[in-house]
């Protein structure tokens, strides 16, 4: 673990908070504390000694969504926010020391490998042998929404693609995000041993934090997946550009929205295939939102803050609502944003339940 | 624990009021999660902008801490915040989003500091009479993109636009850098809600003009929070400007661009944008716009109706050719758009020990040129100044603001260095008769000068002030009101 870049965390702490306005953290709080300077303020205090941790400083530089919306008007090139205060109340905060809010998922983390308390079941499809798709299913999408990982199972057998899901611990991130580095080590080794074992020649995801974790963080932590890893919208819009998938048009969603997740957006810049994938839906009308693309805002779901912060992270998703146009659905790629923007009130569909109701039929 | 930093300019209230209950009555007025005492709160209400604060947080030190943060959530919150305040005697400091770059939003006398953030809706957009009513706490970046979603533009793009909010620009009396075409924020404000320190509201009328003797609710305008609270904002609004033009001219010295420019706006043009850069100020935000040295670099940026910003853009390149400049097309304005918002080398600057500052002032055009030399020359002549740049915005038929860029290196204790730049800044300002602030406003720092500026009319003021706010508890020792007692040593 390479520890916080004190030099480029000072640059934004003395940097007048140019970057605030797509802070959707910011904007819901309305506090000076969590603003994103305002963190590096404090989380530099920390740093060199001025301030002791304590639980409101903590809970203050954990106000982080990981959404990266501080960097597209970040003028500090190298910077990104995100990770410095992620390293900052990892790396450097006294051992043992544990965000309230949070204690109770780590908990889970601890004793079940998910945070929610319950894993998902392995299972195989009907051919047998080594699989093509290793599935990795989200924890929050098999705890709030499990239809979606099923509906992903449906499409991938009415495709003809052999797939096993996998007997899998959660990715480890929300292990990093409370400050749990051994315990992100010891999930991320369980994933790499089952993922090797099964034999698949790619994993499959539908959660871009999971991927980001397994593409970035894993190699970061000393600990290589060792499967090309695919989100989901890119291997269902290869299917359905082979024809794998016969497509009609889905009853009763004439158009659309499409809310794109922070990290596809930004990190894996991921912002085309979803597009193309419901191009490819029979007379589906796209709304598009604004801001959209790279420049998407965060639905408050990320870095687990419908766990840990419930009620603002349903505010920052009515915040996001308010700037998507009217349409018959949201639609979304990611577990975390499907859950988040219909608890702020929003008709929401991943990308598996349209499809499922464009090829299932 | 956040007490044991030390606090630079703090002025304790003596008796000290008994925190602990005010905050239980205060969780009655705005909820539990609208007041904290917490130190992470506390301590990042303690300062803004100013370099000052910068400094002293260099140090681990905090200018002033506030007693307890409150997020109001409406006019009556506000209200029966500040009667509260009353009954305790408490001081209230009003906070938007601490861009401020004078110490405006430090709690001298700690209390409270009543964050304005969670005010931030917008109320209504008035499309047939082109108004739009905010509350206070709006980002400017997020005012601006409503706007346009809705195909209008608020015209006021300050540098601060994405760290400010609405009510910080009005309270501060601030400036945009469209504002030769969109006006300043004054001539913006068609109306305010405020909340009186006893807790009445007065609310201005929705209305263009009004001749019933002054405007009370634009009293506010540049108050500082020294008078009340604003809560709501009404502002003109214009549509999406239907055409624009960038155009640029290179002189060789000021004084032939600034007559460029004067006989410009006295002929009626309103560029949006107007922008001189002196020589060093040129060769170092447009390096690759091939100006020979020791020359200056004019742009232009036209917009609205297709028809009106043609003929203007016409009469600037007419002007600037008869005065000697050489047209450098639309590069220069691209360049300052995508860069515009960037400060980034302050950061730098300050972590690598440097004092960095900016200071604006407002000159007529008989002196424009001699103003600029006279105020660089007084501060280069501080030791430890390494650079004092500057250029020109903001113009008018009666004059401009000039904007200086100050970086020093001092050999001996910084903040004795930044007192002696000031003072060479405002004495130099002064005595050419410039006025001492175009658009950064009063804060704390700016105090010092408020006499000198105003004369007997900073009495007129006081006397205002007093009526307001006979207690004495808005923003104290802001705005040259009150007196300073701990100032640093």
């Amino acid at each position: 673990m390479a520890g916080v870049n004190r030099k480029l965390l000072l640059d934004c702490a003395l940097c007048p908070n140019m970057c605030r306005c797509e802070c959707p953290v910011d904007k819901e709080y309305g506090r000076e504390a969590v603003s994103p300077s305002g963190k590096a303020r404090l989380a530099h205090l920390l740093l060199e000694g001025h301030l002791d941790w304590e639980e409101d400083l903590l809970e203050a530089v954990s106000s982080c969504l990981g959404c990266r919306g501080c960097r597209l008007l970040c003028p500090f090139p190298e910077l990104d926010l995100c990770e410095e205060l992620l390293q900052a109340r990892t790396v450097e905060r006294p051992p043992g020391m544990v965000l309230p809010a949070a204690a109770p998922y780590l908990n889970n983390l601890k004793k079940f490998g998910s945070p929610y308390g319950t894993r998902p079941v392995a299972q195989a499809s009907p051919q047998g042998g080594s699989p093509e798709v290793l599935y990795f299913i989200n924890c929050t999408a098999q705890a709030n929404h499990p239809r979606s990982p099923q509906l992903v199972l449906e499409l991938l057998e009415a495709a003809g693609v052999s797939y096993r899901v996998m007997d899998q611990y959660c990715c480890g991130y929300p292990a990093q995000i409370w400050g749990d580095m051994e315990l992100a080590r010891q999930l991320a080794e369980e994933n790499r041993d089952r993922a090797a074992q099964s034999g698949a020649r790619l994993l499959l995801t539908d959660c871009p934090e999971c991927w980001h974790t397994f593409t970035a963080r894993y190699p970061q932590w000393g600990c290589e997946l060792g499967l090309p890893v695919v989100d989901a919208a890119t291997y269902f819009l290869e299917l359905v550009q082979q024809g794998r998938l016969k497509i009609t048009p889905p009853e009763g969603i004439g158009s659309v929205t499409y809310h794109d997740p922070c990290i596809w957006a930004r990190v894996a810049e991921m912002t085309a295939a979803p597009r193309e994938l419901l191009q490819h839906i029979p007379g589906l009308e796209l709304k598009e939102a604004r801001p959209a693309g790279r420049e998407t805002r965060c639905c408050g779901g990320g870095a687990m803050f419908q766990l840990t912060f419930p009620e603002r992270s349903a505010g920052i998703a009515r915040r996001r609502l308010e700037e998507l146009p009217p349409a018959d659905a949201v639609v979304t790629s990611c577990p975390f944003c499907r859950e988040n923007l219909q608890v702020g009130g929003g008709k929401v569909l991943d990308l598996a339940e349209l499809l499922g109701l464009a090829a299932l039929r | 624990m956040i007490e044991r930093l030390s606090r630079t300019i703090q002025e304790e209230r003596l008796p000290a009021p008994d925190y602990e209950l005010i905050a239980k009555k205060l969780r009655h007025i705005v909820g539990d999660d609208g007041v904290s005492a917490s130190g992470a709160d506390r301590l990042a209400t303690c300062r803004d902008y100013w370099p000052m604060g910068t400094l002293w947080f260099l140090e681990g030190k905090a200018p002033a801490l506030p007693d307890l943060v409150v997020w109001p959530r409406s006019t009556s919150e506000v209200a029966a915040v500040l009667r509260l305040a009353g009954e305790h005697n408490i001081p209230v400091t009003p906070y938007g989003e601490g861009s401020g770059a004078l110490g405006g939003a430090v709690p001298l006398q700690g209390g409270i500091a009543l964050d304005m953030k969670r005010m931030d809706r917008v109320l209504e957009l008035d499309r047939d009479n082109l108004m739009v009513t905010v509350e206070p706490g709006l980002n400017g970046a997020r005012y601006e993109e409503y706007l346009n979603r809705h195909g209008f533009t608020g015209g006021h793009f300050p540098q601060s636009l994405r760290c400010s909010t609405v009510g910080g620009w009005v309270a501060c009396r601030a400036a945009g850098t469209f504002s030769t075409r969109y006006g300043k924020i004054e001539d913006m404000v068609v109306a305010l809600e405020a909340v009186l320190p006893d807790g009445k509201v007065i609310r201005g009328r929705k209305l263009p003009r009004t001749a019933t003797g002054p405007r009370v609710d634009h009293l506010f305008i540049g108050s500082e929070g020294t008078l009340g609270v604003i809560t709501a904002i009404t502002l003109r609004i214009w549509p999406y400007p239907e055409k624009r033009i960038y155009s640029s001219y290179i002189f060789e010295n000021i004084e032939r661009a600034l007559e460029a420019i004067r006989r410009l706006v006295q002929a009626g043009a309103r560029p949006a944008v107007v922008r001189l850069y002196d020589p060093a100020e040129t060769a170092h935000h447009f390096p690759d716009c091939e100006v020979p040295a020791g020359h200056v670099i004019l742009i232009y940026l036209f917009e609205g109706a297709a028809g009106i910003v043609a003929a203007e853009d016409e009469l600037a390149a007419r002007l600037a050719r008869e005065e000697g400049g050489v047209a450098a097309g639309p590069a220069p304005v691209e360049r300052w758009l995508e860069t515009r918002f960037n400060v980034s080398l302050a950061s730098k600057l300050f972590r690598q020990g440097a004092v960095v500052d900016t200071i604006e002032v407002t000159t007529s055009w008989s002196k424009a040129a001699e103003i600029y030399h006279a105020m660089q020359k007084a501060l280069l002549e501080v030791e430890g100044t390494v650079l004092a740049t500057g250029h020109y915005s903001h113009v008018y038929p009666e004059g401009a603001a000039l904007y200086l860029t100050l970086v020093g290196f001092p050999p001996g204790d910084k903040r004795e260095y930044y007192r002696r730049l000031w003072n060479a800044a405002m004495d130099s300002c002064l005595a050419l008769g410039g006025a001492i602030s175009h658009h950064h406003g009063v804060g704390l720092h700016r105090g010092l000068w408020m006499a000198q500026e105003h004369g007997q009319a900073l009495e007129a003021l006081r006397m205002i002030k007093d009526a307001f706010d006979p207690q004495g508890i808005m923003n104290p020792g802001k705005l040259g009101l009150g007196e300073v007692k701990k100032w640093p040593e």
